[in-house]
């Protein structure tokens, strides 16, 4: 029973943290509050509302189109990184800290430093494109690439993670796995694709896993740039739920957006990690 | 003969290292890129950091930053962002530490997990009920609020970090303790404690760059005492007193801790970052 | 200086409340909340911060410590949210748009009622002199929420040198301003000819101005109106500059766009916030070539929109009287003239007249000009900037979406007005 104990201080610390915000937000979602200020029990009002609000399915939407398309660049960068990495044999310190940085640095702090640089008539990413004799573009406030561009920001903090983390898989593998292929004489992208791919899988799964949570939930770098625009191009489940509570002062169904999207994010985390189990070797 | 084919493929070789180091310098560049353009601008008159063309040849001052420490209490902020953040991982650890090891030993994950799943909600679903909460208990605005809410990020990185560490512990190191009757709680600290202090050095960076870097808890339960620095940044923008040169300086000098760090400890960080990804 | 003296549009109450008060507070203590602590929750503004540097003389003059916290503008929203909904009294006075969410917050009653603490001012407050049209936009429901600090307004700077090497004459009226910008586009194309605000929730505060210079209105007969003629045409005065002669990705724009284009001179015209002078001339390139003026008229004139931050007491503080003495003193006309001299424009026609600030004004020609524009704002202003229901937030949002629509070509105008007209009417439902 001693071991209970040790573990107890976390358990309760977390149910102590976590129990009263949830029961106390089912409870906000349950009610609305009327222009006199006083809250009202309005059952299920908010969820329904929620069924037949466009903007709800859009930011539902928004979110998918982010979360894939981020997490399909920083697996294919980050697997390849990984291999530059794994291919270099000794890797200097200072090459890890640098693909250690972008994702220790503040995320507030990097869509600070993203906004000055992408900024269309102002910034260096331009004047870049610009020397370089290729158009610019409007990046952030054009309603087409403003979730390409988001998911590239995100990309250069977290592609770096990916890879060191698919590094770590790829040390961890035995080389015998390698010599077994070169005997057979199979190219080297087909020893990738056939031997070493599926024996990383669960290392990549669990990236994925890690990037999931933090990508469905896409919160602070949207509120540093674009706040949900142009238009709502951007307007994520998580900005919205946000824009709803504390612009529109809309508790009530801020709380049942809210709870929809952490819905969402655990059933997510819970079939990938299904799916863990299933390419466990 | 013999000696031509080797040196071919030694040739071949050397062609294929030298690319990817230049793949390497390559990716190096890209990432390091915005940052270094960051710093820079900080040391940008202030109106020039939106010039354009953008000026990469300027005279560098030191403007910014004498701007910040004067019209901000920039130096109390940044304590109380040390504050807040030392003593969330300390939380984070004194009850992460405990609960990796029972995780381990047992082999009951549901604890973890359940730290984990806190992670998994908005944050944005916490401002309103903490703030309830922790007035109830008058500690709105108080270091203690701070620190319990920042714990909740703090704790699940330290379980997460600790467990593959105490998990590459042999059964067998532990036997003789146990025939001798040691208590758990003797053989956490004596034995156990000891073997995993890489780990633990980087759980508590990890815990410590987690912690600084979040900025929506501080937003609504500290006040004009207690405000951390990434809470205090938005300063900087405002309707006629954005100041792109602070915010650059800002910018940099909130970012040097968790770069510093990192930097510091990269050898071991790089596998604690992994919270056990690599064992499938 | 033409201050609007419209009696029918003034609320009788005002009236009576400054007679009474300058019958009242011959001798004013000071000193009767000495040790107590207010607490202030502050936008970082240049208004907060030119009062706050007078913060040390408050706290001599009455013995109260003032607490101020203070966020930029949308945190500051946020964290008022947090604490009203808790019904905290942690928070003792904090400031407000009243043409943003005065409406809102009244009904939802996180404000004190100041008409009552008005009467209880000191003998040289003169309560009388405040803006008696900013008075009136922050009375809810025959409640005073917050008494004005400042008062400000989207004015049209523009570059002397450059109209004058395109020969453009000063616009008189919006077709002259698209006239100008046609021009310059043609003449010198290094510069932008035309910005102002394109993000969406800040859009309402260029566009209101528009609207009303055309003579459109928000709302008619309790029906959301932007697809009138007049709305319509609104609507697409206001995209068509942008898109035709704006810059690149104006959709992002707010202030700090604004104000950085213009002050590196890559903006010929930029419709913008009188509070943002200060930094368009950072650095003193704009000094000598900036010229400044209300919106130019449109069908229905000169409407200029003129809105100002107020201060107000929570409804939850447990100290409103102490609350009140801060209020009080930020809004006097000793401060007032104070913050003035710092290119804060001050609500009350005293400081405006004031010798000194007048000499302030000469130093330079542009403070006159700036001057000379907040004096319309003042005479003029409506402080309508989006619609005049409770949910005024959401309903910029979508005025915004409107023109966002109509900027980047995704509707016509007849869509795009009649979606908002559609979701407009929902909020306006609302009740």
């Amino acid at each position: 029973m001693e071991i209970v104990a040790l573990s107890a201080p976390a358990v309760l610390f977390t149910a102590g943290m976590i129990a009263f915000p949830l029961v106390y937000t089912v409870w906000l979602g349950f009610h609305s509050f009327t222009s006199a200020g006083e809250q009202r029990f309005t059952g299920v009002a908010n969820y329904a509302r929620l069924v037949s609000d466009w903007e709800f399915w859009h930011g539902l939407w928004v979110t998918l189109v982010l979360y894939v398309l981020s997490l399909a660049l920083q697996l294919v960068l980050g697997i390849w990184l990984a291999v530059i990495l794994f291919n270099a044999k000794r890797i200097h310190g200072i090459v890890r800290s640098l693909f250690i940085s972008p994702f220790m640095m503040p995320p507030v702090v990097a869509g600070m430093m993203w906004l000055v640089i992408l900024d269309p008539s102002l910034g260096a990413a331009n004047y870049l494109l610009q020397s370089l004799g290729l158009p610019p573009s409007d990046w952030l406030a054009s309603p087409t690439w403003v979730i390409p561009t988001i998911a590239l920001i995100d990309t250069w903090q977290w592609a770096p993670y990916v890879a060191l983390i698919v590094l770590g898989g790829l040390q961890s593998l035995p080389p015998s796995v390698y010599e077994a292929a070169q005997i057979d004489g199979a190219s080297g992208f087909r020893t990738f694709r056939r031997i070493t791919l599926p024996l990383l899988m669960p290392t990549i799964v669990t990236a994925m896993i890690l990037r999931s949570v933090d990508l469905l939930r896409f919160f602070d770098i949207i509120y540093i740039t674009t706040q949900g625009g142009p238009g709502n191009a951007s307007n994520t489940l998580n900005i919205y739920g946000f824009r709803v509570g504390f612009e529109f002062f809309n508790i009530g169904y801020a709380s049942a957006l809210m709870l929809t999207l952490a819905a969402i994010v655990f059933g997510a985390v819970l079939a990938l990690n299904r799916l863990r189990h299933a390419v466990a070797w | 003969m013999t000696s031509a084919a080797s040196t071919d493929t030694t040739l071949s070789d050397d062609w294929a290292r030298r690319v990817n180091t230049l793949l390497l310098v390559v990716a190096g560049i890209l990432i390091m890129t915005p940052t270094v353009w960051m710093v820079l601008s900080s040391f940008k008159p202030s109106f020039e950091v939106t010039a354009y063309p953008p000026k990469l040849f300027f005279t560098p001052t030191f403007e910014n930053y004498a701007q910040l420490t004067k019209t901000t209490p920039f130096l109390s902020f940044a304590l109380n962002s040390v504050i807040v953040t030392v003593g969330s991982a300390g939380i984070g650890l004194l009850f992460g530490i405990p609960a990796a090891f029972a995780v381990s030993w047992t082999r009951i994950s549901w604890p973890a997990l359940l730290a984990l799943a806190a992670r998994m909600a908005p944050g944005t679903l916490f401002l309103l009920p903490w703030y309830v909460m922790f007035r109830q208990v008058g500690l709105i605005g108080s270091y203690t609020a701070l620190i319990l809410s920042h714990a909740v990020i703090t704790m699940p990185i330290a379980i997460w970090v600790l467990l593959p560490s105490f998990d590459n512990i042999p059964r067998s190191v532990y036997e003789a303790a146990q025939v001798d009757g040691c208590s758990l709680t003797r053989i956490l600290l004596r034995i156990a404690l000891p073997l995993v202090g890489s780990g633990i050095a980087v759980a508590a960076i990890l815990c410590f760059v987690f912690s600084w870097n979040y900025f929506l808890f501080a937003l609504v339960l500290s006040n004009g005492d207690t405000k951390t620095l990434i809470a205090a940044a938005f300063n900087f923008v405002g309707e006629g007193s954005t100041q792109w040169g602070a915010l650059m300086a800002a910018a940099t000098l909130i970012a040097l801790p968790p770069l510093l760090l990192a930097a510091v400890v990269q050898r071991w960080l790089v596998a604690g970052l992994t919270l056990g990804a690599v064992k499938g | 200086m033409p201050i609007a003296r419209n009696a029918a549009a003034c609320a009788a109450s005002i009236m009576a409340l400054t007679i009474s008060v300058t019958a009242s507070a011959a001798d004013f203590d000071w000193k009767k909340f000495q040790g107590k602590t207010v607490t202030f929750l502050a936008n970082n503004n240049p208004v907060s911060q030119a009062i706050l540097g007078y913060k040390d003389e408050f706290e001599k003059l009455t013995g109260i410590k003032l607490k101020v916290d203070s966020y930029q503008e949308q945190q500051m929203r946020q964290r008022l949210v947090t604490v009203m909904n808790a019904h905290s009294d942690e928070v003792d006075v904090f400031m407000t748009l009243p043409s943003r969410e005065g409406e809102q917050f009244a009904a939802a009653g996180w404000y004190a009622d100041l008409s009552g603490m008005l009467k209880n001012a000191a003998s040289n407050y003169d309560a009388g002199d405040l803006s008696r049209a900013l008075l009136k936009a922050a009375n809810f429901r025959g409640k005073l929420t917050s008494v004005p600090l400042n008062i400000e307004g989207p004015i049209l700077y523009y570059r002397t040198d450059i109209f004058q090497k395109c020969s453009v004459t000063p616009p008189k009226t919006i077709a002259d301003v698209e006239a100008a910008a046609r021009k310059i586009k043609s003449c010198d194309n290094g510069v932008t000819p035309f910005v102002s605000r394109g993000l969406k929730p800040a859009v309402a505060y260029t566009f209101s101005n528009m609207l009303h210079n055309i003579g459109g209105t928000y709302v008619s007969n309790g029906k959301s109106d932007l697809c009138s003629a007049k709305g319509k045409k609104a609507l697409e005065t206001y995209s068509g500059l942008l898109r035709d002669y704006g810059p690149p990705g104006v959709v992002n724009y707010s202030f700090y766009q604004i104000s950085a284009l213009y002050r590196s001179g890559r903006a010929a015209m930029a419709f913008e916030s009188s509070n943002e002078l200060r930094t368009m001339m950072e650095g003193g390139d704009r000094l000598k070539d900036t010229g400044l003026m209300p919106f130019p008229a449109g069908d229905a004139g000169s409407v200029p929109t003129a809105i100002g931050w107020g201060m107000a007491v929570s409804a939850f503080s447990k100290q409103p009287d102490a609350a009140w003495y801060f209020v009080q003193w930020a809004s006097s006309p000793e401060i007032q003239k104070k913050v003035a001299l710092q290119g804060i424009a001050a609500p009350r026609t005293a400081v405006a007249q004031d010798p000194e600030f007048r000499r302030w004004l000469d130093e330079q020609p542009v403070r006159k000009e700036w001057q000379a524009a907040l004096d319309v704002l003042a005479a003029k202003g409506s402080s309508e900037v989006g619609y005049p229901i409770v949910a005024n937030p959401e309903s910029r949002e979508f005025i915004g979406q409107a023109v966002q629509d109509l900027i980047l070509k995704q509707k016509s105008v007849d869509q795009a007005c009649a979606d908002a007209d559609k979701a407009l009417d929902g909020l306006i439902a609302q009740k």
